[in-house]
């Protein structure tokens, strides 16, 4: 039987056709994966499908009878659950009255908050997914509180359960986790909608695979009749370079360097300790690690964000010491974040005035008082040609770009001030395959130009790939050091999680 | 002092803490919803002089009262039409219906009763003895003898605490005003109607703040004078904030500030209050509010929606 059937849907934003004439078809008990490049349209699909956005055209069929969902409420009338990208979680609330709310165990006008833990407690026996029904939710680590969205739409009746970028937030070991849930539920006979754009994730675990680009589907495979790369293809529109070319550069002067270094954290919590490393110019070096080892504080002490406790950095020779970013960006620093929407770039504003925020008191951008924005938006509208920033009106605010658009948007404005040190904090996080690539290419122009890279990654094949020389950083210390090719993933992996580290010098 | 003026004093600052609160509860319900009030110093001000008006017409103060609650919904409602069928501005919207009510009451003070500043006076009001509630038993003890013989209104201020209460962390209703106003876009995955419940969460409010300002002239004073509410509605988002956005938090802010509107009082009485200059001490309530506010707003959470309109298909 036929879970769920889109047929020649359609859905136009102002200017933008974000879908375009999409059917497909899942069956009952099915995991079935849509892929597509960020922007290519499968949040806003799955929005369609959900009945939070109304499709400028076309028609939805669940269980074989046509279906009209227009709100939310519809889509669960009719056994639908999504699990958003984005929790739709009230940090403030508990686990139980998060999961229960919208359809409250009551008595009479009353919240019958003692029915509602019980229910969450037998529900989550009952599917074998724990959570402690009593947790403050802002509390948990960001995999249970996936638990709980997902606890959330089981209890609605859900048959059909879309997941909408699951893994985005979620650490390897959550992800594993969760494919292990994926698979529970699917035993349970529920249907799976899995949204992702990694290729790796959707060959683990997707039944069948529908491929999206630019809002079409480029066509509907089998699992085991595919590969990653055939996927890729599809969808990028042409062959993808998965692998990363060796470039070789010759090694210039050191660009910064930091002596044994220690950093606390916002809690007070020495993060960084004793680290001392130096970055040439011409070379990548990576610092490999779990999450959560003090990459974010060696970051923010690089930037400026955070005043080391002891120790010294040196950028162009030059002591950083009570320096502030500014003036740090002026001596040639620039920034590459992970955390685009906080640190990367202001999302109501333009891509126009985001492309030259920073440089933004220099001519020709201003003069005085007086902004030129003519020449702001002729410099955007060169960047956007230049990075390909889609969907290219450089009057769009940077909110409205995708993930993938909006890291371009930041590679624009940092590789363009003028700089010799360049960070690059977990550059690809949450992009597709494409603009992965793009990043790739052009940290290795950066290099090649003979500009000094720190690079921080949780990604392993990244940082083999990429680095000169690797560092490997284990509870604020850097464990070892090495270069890609006298190393493997597994030796890495064994480091990062301290494995054969002398626990004498990390205590 | 002797108990029965401790007893008095006590009660009197119960009077000055009662449109306060009505203000912050006001607050409280609507921002725990997302809808930023800042219009209910203008409410209180319409409740003020409509309550007036219904008890001068009626006789009774209890149909002023239900004017002040009727003043309050319509005022609420046109904020609720702006800032959630049209997603205006909040913050425009609320000094736009505070504005209105400065010069909107002035005018029909005088167009109603032909006069200037004052409204007549009533004969019947809560703060008259015929309609206060006693407990002489209390009487002689001392500190809870304040509240041997207090208006009907401030009892009703507590009462409207407990509901409000109730309301926001026991019923099914609450737990959807507080989704509401933390994360509308999950409120309306679950669907729940955002725009539903944001409608009542402000109406609700703006009928207690319309209580609020009929408190003022049929209460604590017996009758309407032109700068009513003089900033109460303000000092009531004060104590909303100070309160951390809860009704027991806002009953014990406002107590506070109540306290500080007393404290003029006092100051007059122990005699210090000539070696200052005049109308010095009126201001303390109103730097106490200042310094409360400086030192505690950074501790307290706002709901995490609060005063943004929503979109439903925003991208």
């Amino acid at each position: 039987m036929k879970a769920l059937e889109v047929h020649n849907i359609s859905k136009m934003f102002p200017g933008n056709l974000a879908n375009d004439n999409i059917s497909f078809s899942v069956e009952k008990g099915e995991i079935f994966a849509i892929v597509g490049e960020n922007g290519a349209g499968k949040s806003t699909l799955m929005n369609i499908i959900y009945g939070i956005y109304t499709p400028t055209a076309g028609e939805i069929y669940v269980n074989e009878q046509k279906a009209r969902i227009r709100s939310a409420e519809d889509a669960i009338q009719l056994h639908m659950g999504m699990v958003h990208q984005e929790f739709m979680l009230i940090p403030r609330f508990t686990v139980a009255q998060n999961i229960v709310v919208g359809d409250e165990p009551r008595k009479g006008i009353f919240f019958d908050y003692t029915r509602a833990v019980r229910e969450v407690k037998e529900l989550s026996d009952k599917v074998a997914l724990t959570v402690d029904a009593t947790a403050i939710t802002g509390d948990l680590p960001v995999g249970v509180q996936q638990r709980v969205e997902i606890l959330k739409v089981l209890r609605r009746g859900a048959e059909i359960l879309i997941f909408d970028e699951p893994t985005a937030v979620l650490t390897p070991e959550e992800t594993q986790e969760l494919f292990v849930t994926m698979r529970k539920l699917q035993s349970q006979g529920k249907t799976i909608l899995f949204i992702s754009h990694k290729l790796k994730e959707v060959m683990d675990i997707a039944d069948r695979i529908a491929v999206l680009r630019r809002g079409k589907v480029q066509g509907i495979v089998n699992k085991k009749d595919t590969n990653e790369e055939e996927l890729a293809r599809m969808m990028v529109g042409r062959n993808v370079v998965l692998e990363i070319p060796k470039v070789e550069a010759s090694v210039g002067p050191v660009a910064f360097s930091c002596h044994d270094l220690r950093v606390k954290n916002a809690r007070g919590m020495e993060t960084v300790r004793d680290i001392s490393f130096d970055v040439r110019g011409g070379e990548i070096v990576g610092i490999a690690g779990v999450q959560g080892n003090g990459q974010d504080e060696l970051v923010n002490a690089m930037i400026g964000f955070t005043r080391p406790t002891s120790g010294s950095m040196e950028l162009n020779g030059k002591s950083m010491r009570l320096v502030t970013t500014a003036e740090l960006r002026r001596q040639g620093m620039s920034y590459i974040t992970e955390d685009r929407a906080r640190r990367g770039l202001v999302m109501p504003y333009t891509v126009r005035d985001n492309s030259v925020m920073g440089q933004h008191l220099n001519a020709p951008f201003s003069r005085g008082l007086r902004m030129n924005y003519d020449k702001i938006a002729e410099f955007a509208e060169g960047k956007v040609r230049e990075y390909d920033i889609r969907p290219g009106d450089v009057l769009d605010t940077a909110g409205s770009l995708s993930g993938g658009n909006q890291q371009k948007l930041i590679l624009a404005r940092e590789l363009s001030l003028p700089h010799n040190f360049l960070i690059a904090s977990q550059p690809t996080r949450g992009l597709d395959v494409g603009a992965t690539e793009f990043v790739y290419r052009k940290l290795l122009e950066e290099k090649k130009s003979g500009k000094a890279i720190l690079l921080i990654s949780l990604e392993l094949s990244e940082i083999l790939g990429l680095s000169d020389r690797i560092l490997v950083m284990f509870e604020g210390h850097i464990v070892g050091e090495t270069t890609p090719d006298k190393t493997t993933e597994e030796a890495l992996g064994l480091l990062m999680l301290g494995v054969g580290v002398d626990r004498k010098v990390v205590s | 002092m002797t108990i029965v003026q401790i007893n008095t004093t006590i009660a009197q600052m119960l009077d000055y803490t009662t449109p306060i609160l009505f203000a912050a509860l006001c607050g409280v319900l609507s921002e725990s919803s997302g809808v930023v009030n800042i219009g209910l110093d203008g409410i209180m001000r319409f409740g003020a002089f409509f309550g007036l008006l219904g008890a001068f017409m009626s006789n009774t103060p209890w149909i002023g009262l239900l004017f002040g609650i009727g003043i309050g919904c319509l005022v609420g409602a046109l904020h609720a039409f702006i800032t959630i069928k049209w997603n205006g501005d909040q913050t425009v919207s609320g000094t736009a219906i505070n504005v209105i009510a400065t010069g909107l009451m002035t005018y029909l003070l005088e167009y109603v009763f032909s006069t200037t500043g004052y409204s007549p006076q009533l004969q019947n009001y809560f703060g008259a003895q015929e309609y206060r509630i006693h407990l002489l038993f209390l009487e002689k003890i001392p500190v809870i003898g304040a509240f041997s013989n207090l208006s009907f209104m401030i009892w009703l201020g507590f009462i409207c605490t407990i509901l409000v209460h109730v309301l926001l962390y026991h019923t099914v209703l609450g737990l959807r005003i507080r989704t509401c106003g933390e994360n509308p876009r999950a409120a309306t995955t679950l669907g729940i109607n955002v725009f539903r419940v944001r409608w009542f969460a402000v109406v609700a409010g703006a009928a207690l703040a319309g209580i609020g300002g009929a408190a003022l002239s049929i209460s604590s004073f017996s009758g309407f004078s032109d700068s009513m509410p003089n900033g109460v509605g303000f000092i009531g988002l004060a104590a909303m904030i100070f309160g951390k956005w809860t009704p027991f938090g806002a009953l014990g802010a406002a107590l506070l500030f109540g306290t500080g509107q007393i404290a003029q009082s006092i100051i007059a009485v122990t005699g210090i209050a000539p070696k200052l200059a005049p109308g010095l001490t009126l201001i303390l309530p109103y730097v106490l509010t200042l310094a409360v506010l400086a030192g505690f707003v950074g501790k307290s959470v706002a709901p995490a929606a609060d005063g943004l309109p929503y979109y439903k298909e925003q991208r």
